[in-house]
């Protein structure tokens, strides 16, 4: 009898043992989800050029390993840009013929209550945002641009990091970050490329043919091409705030050695041009919160390079005779700080219309206190038939570049927007994108891109 | 002479004590519901959040709620896909975050947004507040029904976009039945009805439906899995743990 009592209860634990597996199992099992997002443009003016193709398969795998820890990966799959076929060779290669491309956007493990309560960590290609405003963030410096399409906003890669975050309490944290090697920003492609390329003044007579570069990157080890982060943030009289510092390098090359080569004896030459990536401190500050039911907030980084950034022209192949090598200096990038910043504010008024309002000085991709311009955006949405439509009538932007010469130095940009979730899991978007502008800004570049966007996301 | 000033006088005194008497019920039974809707030292569960068009056809969402005294609180999206995982930490002192997967980082969020529907509900920001009614509105009584008392609430804030509540409570239990909300113009403009069933000591609202009048959409939201007094601490409402 003992031993049928203790086979049983031996049977009951088994099988409360098992259930209780299987519910762990359950709830640590791995989720996949994602999207599809299909993103076509073309340009207005005749011949509607087409100006983007990206069929994209967002992968998102999550699994909770213990009570305290999971992972997170996040993969794109992708069909991008249009077929380059210049030969029938170029036919054997689906590469050119069909693009794609694969990106781990990040893979990490996160431990929660690491060592200490207090403490967690994530080791592995990951997003460190920050930052308060709204996808313009002077601060957030530590994962490199993704430029590759310089019309959304604010898009970073992933960096291989170690990210610690310190909880004194649940209004105050540090956050410390080590990156142990450098990676540049990804420029930009297809139509956008030359956007962010500064036009080239070369002294009267000559004519460039040929443009050729050579990049510097910074060595390998853990002195020349790491980069570390420290932020603290606190919750304080209803606002919140941070403090933060980075030692980095900016993402994007800096022109620093140009040695001009004759070709002709009219004036025609060839450059090449030698670019680098300049170390320098960042200072940042950001603040959020909401006064009298707007939403506020501001945020600004203040870039100190720690050394002067000089470029040299080379002209000594002009001048065979010289006996002495002929060079031209110029300070590009003084050792001076210059602070980019953003001020901006955002109401929900009762109808459902939502305001957005952003002040920013000192767009991505300028430097120096002279190259800082000003960007005034604005957009206005409203959303109707129970959500499933959204229109955005007033969304762009106002650039000037020069308050003196405002006539020569602007930029306009307008991009009203449609959306429609047609099903709970499918949102439809159709949007323009108008460019005007004179001088020296990116959206003034894009003048000649006027487009029409169409996307379709489906989560799963 | 005499008589007639001692008549004013006992009458105004039985006005005032009057008044006064019917404003100390309203409050009572307010405070009676408050004390009935927010004993639970904390609350988690889930809930299924069914859309209803005004040609009848449903969309479902699907979130998990964490609570904790009367203001903290955790929502996050479970369902569908496009929402998932999307959260909102409401805090004391109108301090709200949104915490968008996509984006990686909470952001304020306005208290402007407090007018506004909560994802697509019928349901406000402002409605979904769980500050105590007593600190929203002063009450007044209406009547008193077969069954339950039906107050008149008026909204402290002048930025509530309501300008009344007429709600009904349980005479013996003291949890709201049903509700109507007016706006500022004093047109009904939504209409609510609350199922409570008992779980261990607290009285727990199973299912709660709003109706908007003009777009003619209902929204019902049903609690299920629901656990009281788990040991939640402050810890677990923080900006830590909405990104977790």
């Amino acid at each position: 009898m003992k031993k049928i009592n203790l086979i049983f209860a031996m049977v009951i634990v088994l099988i409360i043992g098992t259930k209780f597996a299987r519910a762990q199992e359950d709830g640590n099992k791995l989720k996949l989800s994602g999207e599809l997002l299909t993103d076509q443009r073309f340009l207005l003016e005749d011949p509607n050029d087409w100006a983007w193709n990206e069929n994209r398969l967002t992968l998102n795998f999550e699994k909770k390993i213990t009570d305290n820890s999971k992972f997170y990966s996040e993969v794109w799959l992708r069909n991008i840009g249009l077929p380059n076929i210049n030969s029938s060779a170029d036919l054997y290669n689906k590469g050119i013929v069909d693009p794609f491309n694969l990106e781990i956007r990040e893979a990490y493990v996160q431990l929660f209550g690491f060592l200490s309560k207090n403490l967690d960590v994530k080791i592995g290609r990951q997003r460190i945002v920050w930052g308060t405003a709204d996808k313009l963030n002077p601060t957030d410096n530590l994962n490199p641009y993704d430029l590759e399409d310089v019309l959304d906003f604010g898009r970073h890669r992933g960096s291989d990091a170690i990210s610690l975050n310190y909880y004194f309490n649940s209004e105050f944290s540090m956050q410390g970050v080590f990156i142990p090697f450098f990676q540049p920003a990804n420029m930009p492609i297809g139509i956008f490329a030359n956007a962010l390329t500064p036009s080239m003044e070369l002294p009267q007579g000559m004519t460039l043919m040929g443009f050729t570069d050579q990049i510097n990157m910074p060595k390998y080890n853990l002195g020349e091409s790491s980069t570390a982060g420290l932020k603290f943030k606190g919750f304080a009289a209803g606002f919140d705030f941070s403090l933060s510092y980075v030692w980095g390098r900016d993402g994007m090359p800096i022109g620093t050695y140009n040695t001009f080569i004759p070709v002709d004896t009219i004036g025609g030459i060839n450059i090449n041009s030698q670019l680098s990536f300049y170390r320098t401190h960042i200072f940042g500050a950001d603040m959020a919160g909401s006064i009298g039911g707007v939403g506020v907030w501001a945020e600004a980084a203040a870039f100190l390079p720690k050394n002067e950034v000089v470029m040299t022209n080379d002209l000594s192949a002009m001048y065979p005779l010289s006996p002495m090598p002929v060079t031209q200096d110029t300070t590009v990038l003084d050792k001076d700080a210059y602070v980019k910043f953003v001020l901006g504010a955002d109401y929900n008024f009762a109808n459902g219309t939502y305001l957005n309002f952003q002040y920013l000085h000192g767009f991505m991709n300028e430097r120096g206190n002279d190259a800082l311009n000003d960007y005034f955006f604005l957009r206005l949405e409203k959303k109707f038939f129970d959500d499933k439509l959204k229109i955005a009538p007033i969304g762009g932007g106002f650039i000037v570049a020069d308050w003196e010469d405002i006539e020569n130095n602007y930029a306009l940009v307008y991009v009203p927007e449609i959306s429609y979730m047609a099903t709970d899991n499918a949102e439809i978007t159709l949007s323009a994108a108008i460019f005007d502008g004179k001088g020296e800004n990116m959206f003034a570049n894009l003048k000649d891109y006027n487009m029409m966007m169409f996307k379709l996301k489906y989560s799963f | 002479m005499r008589k007639l000033k001692l008549s004013v006088l006992v009458i105004a005194l039985f006005l005032m004590f009057g008044f006064n008497a019917n404003a100390q019920d309203a409050n009572t039974i307010l405070k009676n519901m408050d004390d009935v809707m927010y004993s639970p030292k904390d609350m988690t569960g889930k809930t299924k959040i069914i859309l209803i068009d005004k040609a009848g056809k449903e969309k479902t969402r699907e979130a998990d709620i964490i609570q904790k005294g009367t203001d903290k609180r955790i929502f996050r999206f479970t369902a569908p896909s496009s929402q998932a995982g999307i959260a909102v930490l409401s805090l004391p002192n109108d301090v709200m975050y949104l915490y968008m997967p996509a984006f990686g980082k909470e952001r304020r969020i306005s208290s402007s947004v407090k007018s506004q529907n909560f994802a697509g509900t019928d349901f406000s920001y402002d409605d979904m507040e769980s500050k105590p009614n007593s600190e929203k509105y002063t009450p007044k009584l209406l009547e008193t029904e077969e069954g339950a008392y039906v107050l008149e609430l008026t909204p402290i804030s002048k930025k509530s976009s309501y300008s009344k509540v007429i709600m009904k409570v349980h005479k013996t239990h003291f949890y709201p039945i049903s509700a109507e909300f007016y706006d500022k113009g004093n047109r009904k403009i939504k209409e609510g009805i609350s199922v409570y069933k008992k779980i261990g000591n607290y009285w727990n609202a199973q299912e709660m439906s709003m109706t908007n009048l003009k777009k003619n959409h209902t929204t019902r939201m049903i609690m299920s899995d629901v656990k009281y007094d788990t040991g939640l601490t402050d810890d677990d409402f923080t900006v830590r743990k909405l990104k977790q």
